[in-house]
């Protein structure tokens, strides 16, 4: 088995068990506009454990069986209007049940007011309520995806991680093989350094993984020899970004006579970080070979293959069809020109 | 393997002189040698990895070793740990 794989076999993916409603509420206020309305640091220590969100529609018409009250409730125009409708001695009593539950926190979207009732309640609970003007599905959807990303699977992989034309691409190998050159040398040619040595790989939605580095060490470097260098001051805004979606696993290995290295690129062949099955490159190095613009070729193939236009399976089609027409006697082996003009172009 | 959870117990934490120095003593070793904190698995001979950690005093570490060489890489490698990386 390849060391990578044997290497990602050994690792254990981190999750986040929970996340606090202060860290919630300071991620999401400029995000998605919330605004605090109950009183102080009131139950901002209180945890989120689940990355679903709820509506507690049925909750407040009294219905709490397999309420799932330890999500963020989110409240829109249907429940506040159903509330607002509601008799007084019914409300408060509707309230009351809600409120009794260890809700970590409730959103109100589309601006709506809660009554005076409803913020002493919550007061009293201590149970944050926030505010946002954005409709209720759009912010879901924000709220979702960002809970989602919060307790995703992460592992921390080694290697270098460059944006080269637009497509993420890991730099794995043994210590020393030299990634960090050659993020340096396609930096240099105007390409971006996510991360270098160390990747923080994140799974977002099914089939996409995002790499950051880490918050301390961001875009420094080390090369052998030189020390640590930071690719942002030497090279400026244009060299980096902070996160990018990793889409190919590239290999620096030292070329090994027995192995068979893919000569067509037909037999794709690939790895699985987090779930995700990526196309995964063995390239071999040895002296006087320009990985760097191989590893430009690699994702600009890439992109190529990405909208419809894969140059092995080109060649081998064309190939069938020759062997096809030379069965009738159309097509013998001879130049790609049949006439040779004067201009020797 | 071996795999040994070491603490941190010098005042300064892993700073920039031990951290290099770790990396120095791991490099002279076959054997792969990785540190986990917080469930992230980072590899002990890269300074960058190694520095990322941000290990402050009292932290807790687990060490890995795989290879060859690894009962040796491992004894001179949590005798630094041990000794607070030589400092107070």
């Amino acid at each position: 088995m390849h060391k990578l794989k044997k290497i990602l076999k050994s690792i254990k993916e981190v999750k986040k068990e929970s996340i606090t409603v202060d860290f919630f509420y300071n991620a999401a206020k400029e995000r998605f506009k919330l605004t605090k309305l109950t009183e102080g640091n009131n139950g901002l220590e209180r945890i989120i454990r689940d990355k679903h969100i709820h509506r507690p529609g049925l909750a407040l018409a009294g219905y709490t069986g397999l309420f799932t009250y330890d999500r963020i409730q989110i409240l829109g125009n249907t429940e506040m209007r159903y509330l607002r409708q509601l008799p007084a001695s019914k409300r408060t009593q509707s309230l009351k049940k809600f409120f009794s539950f260890e809700i970590p926190c409730i959103c109100l979207t589309f601006n709506n007011k809660p009554s005076e009732e409803f913020l002493e309640l919550a007061n009293k609970r201590n149970i944050p309520v926030f505010i946002t003007p954005l409709e209720t599905t759009k912010f879901a959807y924000f709220i979702n995806d960002f809970l989602d990303d919060q307790f995703s699977a992460q592992i921390a992989l080694h290697g270098s991680f460059v944006d080269v034309y637009g497509v993420g691409l890991f730099f794995h190998g043994r210590s020393g093989i030299g990634k960090s050159e050659i993020a340096l040398d396609l930096v240099e040619r105007g390409h971006r350094l996510v991360a270098d040595d160390l990747v923080m790989v994140s799974k977002k939605a099914d089939g996409i993984l995002m790499g950051t580095g880490t918050d301390l060490v961001k875009h420094f470097m080390e090369i052998r020899g030189l020390g640590i260098i930071d690719v942002r001051s030497v090279f400026g805004i244009r060299a980096i970004r902070f996160q990018k979606r990793v889409e190919v696993i590239v290999n620096l290995e030292e070329w090994d006579s027995r192995r068979h290295y893919t000569r067509t690129g037909l037999d794709n062949e690939t790895i699985e970080i987090l779930g995700v099955e990526l196309p995964f490159i063995r390239l071999p190095i040895f002296p006087g070979k320009n990985i760097t613009v191989i590893s430009e070729i690699i994702a600009l193939n890439y992109l190529s293959k990405h909208y419809g236009f894969d140059p092995a399976k080109a060649l081998s089609d064309k190939l069938d069809q020759a062997i096809k027409n030379k069965s009738k006697g159309k097509l013998q082996v001879g130049r790609s020109v049949d006439y040779l003009e004067h201009d020797f172009e | 393997m071996i795999e040994k959870k070491v603490r941190i117990i010098n005042k300064a934490g892993m700073h920039t002189r031990p951290a290099s120095q770790l990396v120095k003593i791991a490099a002279k070793y076959k054997a792969d040698f990785y540190i986990i904190k917080d469930g992230f698995q980072i590899n002990g001979k890269s300074i960058i990895g190694v520095m990322s950690l941000a290990a402050e005093e009292g932290s807790e570490l687990t060490l890995k070793f795989d290879g060859p060489d690894e009962k040796s890489a491992a004894s001179e490698i949590i005798k630094f740990f041990e000794e607070g990386f030589g400092e107070p």
